[in-house]
């Protein structure tokens, strides 16, 4: 059987890991990284990756022509993916079934390599459940006192949600990636049902049911309205869009956005997100080079802040770094055993691919078993004003936390 | 026909605005609305009323629906505040509009596509004076910037 493997724009995470693919001798993979120059040939399986654009459609197209059967791996493909938060902004990131029909979805970010072997071959997936199901936290569901934007936890058992923080779990499916396992609230990458956004939105809102919300007179009706002002309903969630719709945007029924682009893209994606998801957007698309943009960003904001980190944690984000070298190299060579010990190796450290650990002045959980996590342990800070430039970053921020302005440079 | 008196809207904006999907609760919304027609009082033929048990039920997934069917402008209509019928439902309703009136901030779209209203059963004008409220608000939205159809 042959399968190719396209790369289009963005974030080539999904398209690394499909070097695992090789791995298997069922069938024989080839990786087109650039499919404009792609000549056309029949291929039994085409598996696309990577955020889709209109100007793609063509071929697109062309590919379907040419392909028994069409996969769309990670949610980038299937859902529009993190980068569709910057048709926030005028962009059009539009995701494959949107432009091709007939098309099997595997959701993810990062998409499961399992799931695709399976989609590929042609077998039975195994059911999913919803991951609350599967989670170790119980939820509660009494209403919300207030919402927290920081994690700071000592509990281990009440449902993120019930704690004050708002985690997707509700509308996802069970992932390899658990996030939540690294004191990360999940944020719905692999959905149960259709526009979860929206149905997360519904139910949060009703979970805030204890929080004030603003009314006012009306003079014609003679009665309370719901008022235009800011409340604590709206200042408890400074970013609805990217903390609900953050991989599901263009598919969530929304209109499009039409705030003002600052013309990159990228940047876009990081405009009007929340100090405290940075690294976790930047972990989501920094492809290759995922773990030096997000280190970056933290190391930013700590240093101007002064943030202490410790020797440890400077240890291993050192380790981290190496083994993002070793896994470029096994990127270039394809070479699945080597990219398999690699990502094990930054899967013990950070977490996941997505680098769930990683926060400003340390990590979520403990690494090793051995260590004192004391030591390296994150602790809440205080979000400060101000533009934070270090080489090739530089973000503003406001008061509330939110980014205005980004600048990132090559990668 | 009791006259109401009303800002004069510009037929080009009117046309923007045709279909206005009201969700009114069964008690007082509907009361209200039930005894305006009594009382033989007119409004806005835009204004398209929908019949729910409590606007508790009444999500951003269903509101969501019915401005993907067509609808420019949704609103509920339920009890007053500490009246709700049943427990808290309309409170709860409000919350989620609220963060519905966000998302559509965060667009870069006017808030005034979706409301939140509350009237009093045995008060008809509280009903007629909440659609009036909602078509200015919605009039001068659209005038401001545009409809939400231009997006889509």
């Amino acid at each position: 059987m042959d399968v190719k493997v396209f790369q289009f724009n963005g974030c080539n995470k999904c398209f690394n890991e499909s070097i695992l693919l090789k791995g298997d001798s069922d069938y024989k993979v080839e990786f087109v990284s650039d499919p404009k120059n792609w000549k056309e040939q029949k291929a039994d399986v085409s598996v696309i990756t990577g955020y889709l654009l209109p100007d793609d459609k063509e071929i697109l197209n062309k590919i379907k022509v040419n392909s028994t059967k069409m996969i769309a791996y990670g949610d980038c493909t299937t859902t529009g993916g993190v980068f569709a938060l910057s048709n926030q902004r005028g962009h059009e990131v539009t995701p494959l079934q949107g432009i091709v029909d007939g098309v099997i979805n595997v959701h993810g970010c990062l998409g499961e390599i399992e799931e695709l072997q399976s989609e590929i071959k042609g077998e039975e997936l195994p059911k999913l459940k919803n991951l609350c199901t599967v989670c170790g936290r119980r939820k509660t569901c009494d209403y919300l006192e207030q919402v927290k934007r920081q994690i700071e936890l000592d509990d281990e058992e009440t449902c993120f949600n019930d704690l004050g923080y708002l985690c997707n779990g509700f509308i996802a499916k069970e992932c390899k990636e658990r996030c939540i396992d690294y004191d990360t609230p999940c944020r719905g990458c692999k959905p149960t049902i259709e526009r979860s956004g929206v149905r997360m939105l519904g139910m949060f809102g009703t979970l805030m049911g204890n929080i004030e919300v603003a009314t006012e007179h009306s003079e014609k009706g003679a009665t309370d309205k719901l008022a235009d002002r800011d409340d604590d309903i709206t200042e408890s969630l400074p970013d609805v869009l990217g903390n609900f719709f953050r991989f599901t945007l263009p598919t969530s029924g929304l209109p499009k956005g039409r705030l003002t682009s600052s013309g990159s893209l990228l940047e876009d994606v990081f405009m009007g997100r929340l100090i405290e998801e940075l690294p976790l957007i930047s972990g989501l698309l920094g492809g290759d080079h995922s773990i030096t943009l997000t280190l970056k960003i933290i190391e930013t904001y700590e240093q101007a802040n002064n943030i202490d980190v410790s020797e440890t944690t400077k240890q291993y984000r050192k380790n981290l770094l190496n083994l993002e070298s070793e896994l470029t190299e096994a990127i270039e060579n394809k070479d699945p055993k080597k990219y398999k010990e690699v990502t094990d190796n930054i899967r013990k450290i950070a977490g996941n691919m997505n680098l769930s650990n990683l926060y400003y002045g340390g990590f979520k959980t403990q690494i090793n078993d051995k260590d004192n996590f004391e030591q390296y342990k994150t602790h809440v800070f205080d979000v400060v004003e101000g533009t934070y430039k270090n080489g090739s970053v530089e973000f503003t921020i406001d008061s509330t936390g939110i980014v205005k302005e980004i600048k990132i440079k090559e990668g | 026909m009791t006259e109401i008196e009303c800002e004069v809207i510009e037929p080009e904006v009117l046309e923007k605005m045709e279909n206005i999907v009201v969700f009114m609760c069964n008690e007082c919304g509907q009361g209200s609305a039930n005894t305006a027609g009594v009382a033989r009082m007119a409004y806005n033929p835009a204004i398209r009323i929908v019949r729910v048990q409590c606007t508790g039920q009444v999500g951003p997934i269903q509101i969501m629906d019915a401005i993907d069917n067509g609808a420019d402008a949704v609103a509920c209509i339920g009890c007053c505040i500490g009246a709700c019928h049943f427990f808290n439902g309309n409170i709860l309703s409000m919350h989620r509009i609220k963060l519905l009136k966000k998302v559509f901030k965060e667009l870069g779209y006017s808030d005034q596509f979706v409301n939140q209203y509350t009237a009093r059963a045995g008060e008809g004008e509280t009903a007629v004076g909440d659609f009036e409220d909602l078509v200015e608000r919605l009039a001068t939205a659209i005038r401001e910037e545009g409809t939400v159809k231009d997006g889509c």
